[in-house]
């Protein structure tokens, strides 16, 4: 009896959160579902599936060239914000670093810096430094961003590894990148998936800085091409549907996929306090 | 041991090249001029657009002509160009710009300017309102490509049908209203639909509100609201539209399309809209073909005479093309007698050249042609004047909460007029 | 100092060059900068820029526009952390209830978080289509104008956001209930004590301090909102979901007034900081007492 009870209240609170899922499913049916049944509602199932959303995406919009910008992007703002961010997080967590109080109280104060608030300096750098509308330009603001965090949460990894193997290491010669290289970064691994997990979402996510510092295809991001999804006589759902499907699919599945890393991630920056 | 392993050396190699590529932006192509065309997609049965490019590239060989799409709405686009062009380094040659960006473009220089390389006569069989706002400072800027002018529409069979004649006056047109609807006893049939939108549209309808009240948002001399009594009664005027149920409630989040499809489907009586509908509307398939008409915009009884917003699209040449002799040959390509007369045929634009409104082909596709033309030269443009964005972006508001009812007519005006000179002296 | 404590100091500011560099070019000289620009009347399309001294701040502080969106940033933040926080306690506590399943239901709900803003945003706009969207389709007759009337707009505005940043508070709390060892609900049993009791004298409590993290978290995330409004209405209609980060985007970009759209960043600058300010201190104080 207490097994039968057990089992419904599993299956009604996973019923509960489907049916917060339902703003994905629908739109999930709407991108397959035919151009002239979408505004002619009820019914609210389709007659039959169609792909011609897809192929519409696919061929005619900027779609699968944003897909490439935001992977890119994403990734090489994931790679650098990791780069600088071990060894300061490293120095913040283990090493006698001058003035370390002041560096630690500026990095907090950047995880409250609003986006808003360094758009339009950050603008005129970019236009005099003519990176606007490329990877680059918008690679390092993202990195610059992402860094604050990124250092926060991998300090909290760090001073979790046993101090021990550090000083082993020291015992055999090792200098600084040798040990990072070889003894913290290895057993920071877990940690580190966490964090790159962290940082590749939030670039991937990012829009405020995407749809300002980009103008064209060369470096539209995925947020931006939806946003600014081509209507002519009026708005086209279908489409937008299944672009909306396709442009969440990737952080969705590399979400869910690593779930247990996300959930350490989150956990390590408010937790561990 | 080198500080940087092998797998180390591989993994920032990926990166930088990685790096570089992106770094590229754009492509730069080498081999034949490419030149790039930046236009809103035409709406209308056929674009005519790809065939005149392909013209073009036929008459110059070695040049590929690529025609880019901007967005949708007019403020969109102002955005998209702005931040481009603003940038330095915009990768396109000819645009497709809303006359009222004109002065703001050249005053920034952006814009090639064209005086020196046109021949003398040849801005004259363009209207010359369509001149007028391409030209800043006594210098031309811009070839004006089509033109529109704000247009009451009505289904002439159902005024026929009551008797009656298109309202000279908005307080003749809502007691016609009332009688059609309770002859029609249509619960889905609304009286009067225009753009009320938080958008440049709505600048134009409170606009023509304002010239029909006999006042305006800005005099030549650069006064703003001259007269903020009669402002104030204008825009309580459109809200009572509303509040009277002459309008639909929807009214305040509609824009040109939305507006159009309504009374297309024939949910109106009466439509304020551009003059590209009509062919939408007497187009195959169409609930209200052959019973749709057009006129003057109605004034108000103590006021002054209805008079239309004019507008329209002129083709400009990005003053750093790579190319402008070849930009400038093509805006003249599109802009040419040939390519207008398509443009009008296929996509119910109207041609900013007077003659060809008396085009005996034309005509006799778009019958209405010549009372177009009487009704364009009528028609009034919106300021002439560079910072005309700056300025409808800060009445926008305002107008709206109006509308809305969230504010007073009285109130709006006001605090329109404040911020309007906090944010001109700051220009000026 | 002995000569392992210099190399040791000397390595870490090797280590945080980087940080150091990164972070003052692109997020603290910036931050300085936006306060010079915010004194200054500066548009460069029209060749504007002079010194303008507090001009700016003078007119915002009597402009009604600036004080409406600091309002509807006050509702939309409160209205979107209460909700979220009430909301993801609750998903937590269910989630932990689950013997069997977790893995599925944490799926669903990190759905709604891992996407995009601005995907969340259009899967709303069509969800609020006032004909054809199902919510609209649901009601019949009672429809409403969800994304055109201003009543109901920011409320509207408020649950696309809300769906999709609840997961994340869900989250946090369900980790910290992972963390509460058994004992602990079983000595509440053998003390005799019931459902509602455990869950409000020992489950609560302990959920505490991460929700007051939680709650820093989101409010800061939530004065800083741009993406979901920005697409889903633009701040309309008629300025009722115009947050003062959108105020300042649109002077910013609509019309290039660079110095004027940099003063309502400053003050949302300083608003942001001021938060987090009192925050952390409270957080302080309750280590301290805890």
């Amino acid at each position: 009896m207490r097994a039968r009870v057990r089992a419904l209240v599993d299956a009604l609170v996973v019923l509960a959160l489907a049916a917060y899922a339902i703003p994905f499913f629908w739109q999930l049916l709407t991108s397959f579902k035919p151009e002239a049944e979408l505004l002619r509602v009820p019914p609210l199932l389709p007659s039959r599936l169609t792909f011609s959303h897809y192929q519409v995406v696919f061929s005619q919009s900027l779609m699968p060239r944003a897909l490439g910008n935001s992977l890119g992007i994403a990734t090489l703002t994931t790679v650098l914000s990791l780069a600088a961010g071990v060894p300061a997080a490293y120095a913040v967590a283990r090493l006698p670093l001058p003035g370390k109080r002041w560096l630690l109280l500026a990095i907090v104060a950047s995880t409250a810096f609003p986006q808003i608030a360094t758009v339009s300096p950050l603008y005129l750098l970019m236009r005099a430094l003519e990176l606007r509308d490329t990877w680059a330009g918008l690679i390092l603001v993202h990195a610059s961003f992402a860094l604050p965090l990124t250092i926060w949460l991998l300090a909290g990894f760090v001073r979790e590894i046993p101090i021990e193997a550090e000083e082993a290491a020291s015992v055999d010669g090792a200098g600084l990148v040798a040990t990072l290289r070889w003894v913290v970064v290895p057993l920071l691994a877990p940690g580190l998936a966490s964090t790159a997990l962290l940082t590749f979402l939030f670039s991937w996510n990012e829009f405020l800085f995407a749809y300002t510092f980009t103008v064209s295809e060369a470096s539209r991001t995925i947020p931006v091409a939806l946003a600014l999804f081509p209507g002519v006589f009026e708005v086209p759902w279908g489409d937008i549907a299944a672009a909306s499907i396709l442009a969440s699919l990737p952080p969705v599945v590399i979400v869910i996929a690593l779930q247990r890393f996300l959930v350490r991630g989150l956990v390590a920056g408010a937790v561990k306090e | 041991m080198s500080v940087i392993g092998r797998r180390s050396a591989w993994a920032l190699g990926l990166m930088a090249w990685l790096l570089a590529l992106g770094g590229c932006g754009a492509g730069h192509e080498r081999g034949p001029v490419t030149l790039v065309f930046k236009y809103a997609r035409i709406l209308g049965n056929a674009d005519p657009l790809p065939e005149l490019l392909r013209a073009f590239e036929a008459a110059h060989p070695d040049v590929r002509v690529k025609g880019e799409a901007l967005p949708w709405a007019s403020d969109d686009q102002h955005q998209f160009y702005v931040i481009n062009l603003e940038g330095r380094s915009p990768g396109f040659d000819v645009m497709m710009l809303d006359c009222i960006w004109v002065p703001e473009f050249a005053r920034a220089g952006w814009l090639l300017d064209l005086t020196s390389q046109l021949a003398p006569d040849e801005l004259a069989p363009y209207f010359p309102s369509a001149v007028a706002s391409a030209t800043y400072n006594g210098r031309v800027w811009a070839l004006p490509w089509n033109f529109n002018v704000g247009l009451l529409y009505y289904r002439a069979d159902l005024l026929t049908k009551y008797g009656l004649r298109p309202p000279e006056t908005f307080e003749e047109m809502i007691d016609q209203v009332r009688r059609i609807r309770a002859g029609e006893r249509d619960p889905a049939l609304n009286g009067y639909v225009w753009q009320g939108k938080q958008y440049e549209g709505l600048v134009v309808n409170v606009l023509e509100a304002f010239w029909a009240n006999g006042t305006t948002v800005m005099e030549d001399d650069g006064k703003v609201f001259p007269d903020p009594a009669r402002a104030a009664d204008a825009l309580k005027f459109l809200r009572g539209l509303i509040t009277m149920g002459v309008s639909p409630a929807w009214t305040t989040a509609a824009d040109e399309e939305l507006s159009r499809r309504a009374f297309g489907d024939g949910h109106a009586i009466f439509l304020r809209n551009w003059p590209y509908a009509m062919d939408l509307f007497e187009g195959q398939g169409s609930a209200v073909r052959g019973k749709v008409a057009f006129a003057s915009l109605p004034g108000r009884a103590r006021g002054a005479p209805g008079v239309g917003s004019t507008g329209g699209a002129h083709l400009g040449v990005s003053a750093r093309s790579r190319y402008p002799e070849l930009a400038l040959a093509l805006a003249r390509h599109l802009t040419s007698e040939r390519a207008q007369r398509a443009i009008a045929l296929g996509a119910a634009l109207s041609p900013t050249r007077q003659a060809l409104y008396r085009d005996p082909e034309l005509v006799r596709e778009r019958p209405a042609m010549p009372r177009l033309e009487a009704l364009a030269l009528a028609g009034r443009p919106r300021p002439v004047i560079p910072y005309y964005l700056l300025l409808s972006a800060t009445v926008q508001p305002e107008f709206s909460a109006a509308l809305v009812g969230v504010k007073s007519p009285e109130r709006a005006i006001a605090d329109a007029d404040a911020r309007l000179a906090y944010f001109l002296q700051a220009v000026r | 100092m002995t000569g392992r404590e210099a190399a040791a100091r000397r390595r870490a500011l090797v280590c945080v060059a980087p940080t150091v560099v990164a972070l003052g070019a692109l997020t603290v000289y910036p931050g300085i900068w936006v306060v010079w620009l915010s004194l200054q009347h500066r548009i460069p399309i029209f060749d504007v820029s002079r010194f303008a001294g507090f001009e700016n701040y003078a007119f915002l502080a009597v402009d009604p526009r600036f004080w409406s969106a600091a309002r509807i940033t006050a509702v939309f933040t409160l209205g979107s952390v209460a909700l979220e926080v009430v909301l993801g306690v609750a998903a937590a506590l269910a989630i932990h209830a689950q013997v069997r399943g977790r893995k599925v239901s944490l799926s669903l709900l990190l759905l709604a978080w891992a996407m995009p803003a601005v995907v969340g945003a259009k899967l709303f706009e069509w969800l609020y289509h006032p004909s054809a969207g199902v919510i609209n389709v649901a009601l019949g007759r009672h429809a409403i104008n969800w994304l055109g009337d201003p009543n109901v707009a920011l409320p509207a505005v408020i649950l696309a956001d809300v769906w999709r940043t609840m997961p994340f508070v869900a989250i946090l709390c369900y980790a910290r209930l992972l963390a509460i060892p058994a004992d602990v609900y079983e000595a509440a049993q053998v003390d005799g004590a019931g459902r509602l009791a455990t869950l409000t004298r020992i489950t609560l409590p302990l959920l505490g301090r991460i929700l007051l993290l939680a709650i820093l978290f989101r409010t800061l995330d939530a004065l800083r909102a741009f993406d979901i409004m920005f697409v889903l209405t633009g701040g309309g209609p008629a300025g009722a979901t115009e947050t003062l980060t959108i105020y300042a985007y649109r002077a910013l970009f609509q019309t290039l007034q660079i110095g004027f759209g940099s003063a309502v960043s400053v003050v949302v600058f300083a608003l942001v900081m001021a938060v987090a300010w009192a925050y952390l201190r409270l957080l302080r104080t309750g280590t301290v007492a805890a």
